[in-house]
């Protein structure tokens, strides 16, 4: 089922709550010391470009909570709450028929360690991987009228899947840098085995405003152009590849984020530029975010 | 002869009051910090150097990679304090430069 890739897609943003920083990957920028970041974000993922002839049409609304801990300037402790509500509709030949259901999805744990950093007059570079798991938090075996909802539809996987990656960042008082590859190794709950996900993301944030720099702390104005390319193996059903799943995305998103000392607002709007699905797999139309960040 | 220690005295007891004026002064240093290059850097770093004893305001400069720190009545600041509070946030203290005020009519510089 694509459907899973649509989901990693939405809570993949998980980790970027600390300084101006992309919106929809993770940053290598510090948290500091036994400090606090949060982060808040609600995401609208839509889905109606149907090849199957079977009008399908899902929207995934997900409220992403991110809590951040500097264990050392170079340590940090991220969790990841969802909170998900999904919507599929399709019409098998009687009319169209709604499948929904909305609840606690899957949380996430995870680590970032900086191993590389060089602080410098007005920037610095920094390299840190990270790695965590995803945890089956969500419930998987919601059903309705119809039986049991498809894994497309349910607010969680069941499966524990560990995610792994690096992220470097190139900061000024200008511009920042940001790149990022990731892999998700995703395993079997229910006889379900969503296929892995591997993921290459990279993000330009411009200063806008102020275009000249005065004294103190002024509010920065980024414009932000990011792109993710995502791979998704094949999904496996019962031990049998679903050859209608998986596939490869490229998304291109502007967005905006406006930064302050305590906290930043942003959004942002991930439009599919290539969308090379194999068999039917449902097109993703556009994925919207906006949120806030907060130091504690 | 009278006059002499009695103008001595009174030019010896402006220099100590003015000493001791200069000295429970509060104390401001500037730090020169290096990877600062954002507003929600700034908030870490200031907090950091805020649970240092004694430390009153924090200004910071994010252009000029500075913070401006004036110490409570009567402390000092101790550097490598100062440099594992910059450390703790994730960003490196590149130098310490204590703020002298500047000489005002009628009065002294410190």
């Amino acid at each position: 089922m694509i459907s899973r890739l649509l989901i990693c897609l939405a809570l993949f943003s998980w980790a970027s709550v600390a300084r101006s920083a992309p919106i929809t990957f993770n940053t290598a920028l510090p948290v500091a010391q036994s400090e606090f970041v949060a982060r808040e974000q609600l995401i609208v993922n839509q889905s109606g470009k149907d090849p199957s002839g079977l009008s399908r049409d899902r929207t995934t609304w997900a409220a992403i909570s991110v809590l951040g801990y500097g264990v050392t300037s170079d340590l940090a402790l991220f969790g990841v709450v969802p909170y998900v509500n999904r919507d599929l509709t399709l019409d098998m030949g009687n009319g169209p028929v709604n499948r929904h259901a909305s609840g606690l999805g899957d949380m996430k744990i995870f680590g970032r360690y900086t191993i590389y950093k060089n602080n410098f007059s007005g920037g610095n570079f920094r390299v840190a991987p990270f790695a965590g798991i995803k945890l089956p938090t969500g419930d998987d075996n919601r059903s309705d009228g119809a039986g049991r909802l498809p894994a497309a539809v349910q607010p969680g996987s069941g499966s524990w899947d560990p995610f792994g990656g690096i992220v470097m960042t190139y900061q000024t008082l200008a511009f920042q840098i940001d790149a990022e590859a990731s892999y998700q190794a995703n395993s079997t709950a229910h006889g379900f085995a969503a296929g892995d996900v591997s993921r290459l993301d990279g993000s330009l944030q411009y200063r806008l405003w102020p275009r000249t720099l005065g004294s103190g702390v002024p509010g920065f104005l980024y414009g932000v152009m990011e792109a993710n390319l995502i791979h998704q193996n094949r999904n496996r059903i019962g031990g049998v590849t679903d050859p209608n799943s998986g596939g490869t995305r490229l998304l291109l998103v502007p967005g905006l984020q406006y930064v302050t000392r305590r906290w930043i607002i942003e959004t942002s709007l991930q439009i599919p530029l290539i969308q090379d699905l194999n068999g039917v797999a449902l097109r993703n139309d556009y994925i919207a975010r906006a949120g806030f960040r907060f130091n504690f | 002869m009278m006059k002499i220690l009695k103008r001595s005295g009174l030019a010896a007891m402006l220099i100590l009051l003015g000493t001791v004026t200069a000295l429970a002064e509060p104390q401001s240093y500037s730090l020169k910090v290096d990877g600062l290059a954002c507003p929600f850097c700034a908030f870490g770093i200031e907090k950091q150097l805020s649970k240092i004893d004694g430390v009153g305001d924090l200004k910071t400069d994010v252009k000029a990679g500075v913070v401006r720190l004036t110490m409570k009545d009567g402390s000092l600041l101790d550097k490598a304090e100062a440099k594992q509070a910059v450390d703790r946030a994730g960003f490196t203290l590149r130098g310490i430069e204590k703020v002298r005020k500047a000489p005002q009519q009628g009065g002294e510089s410190q």
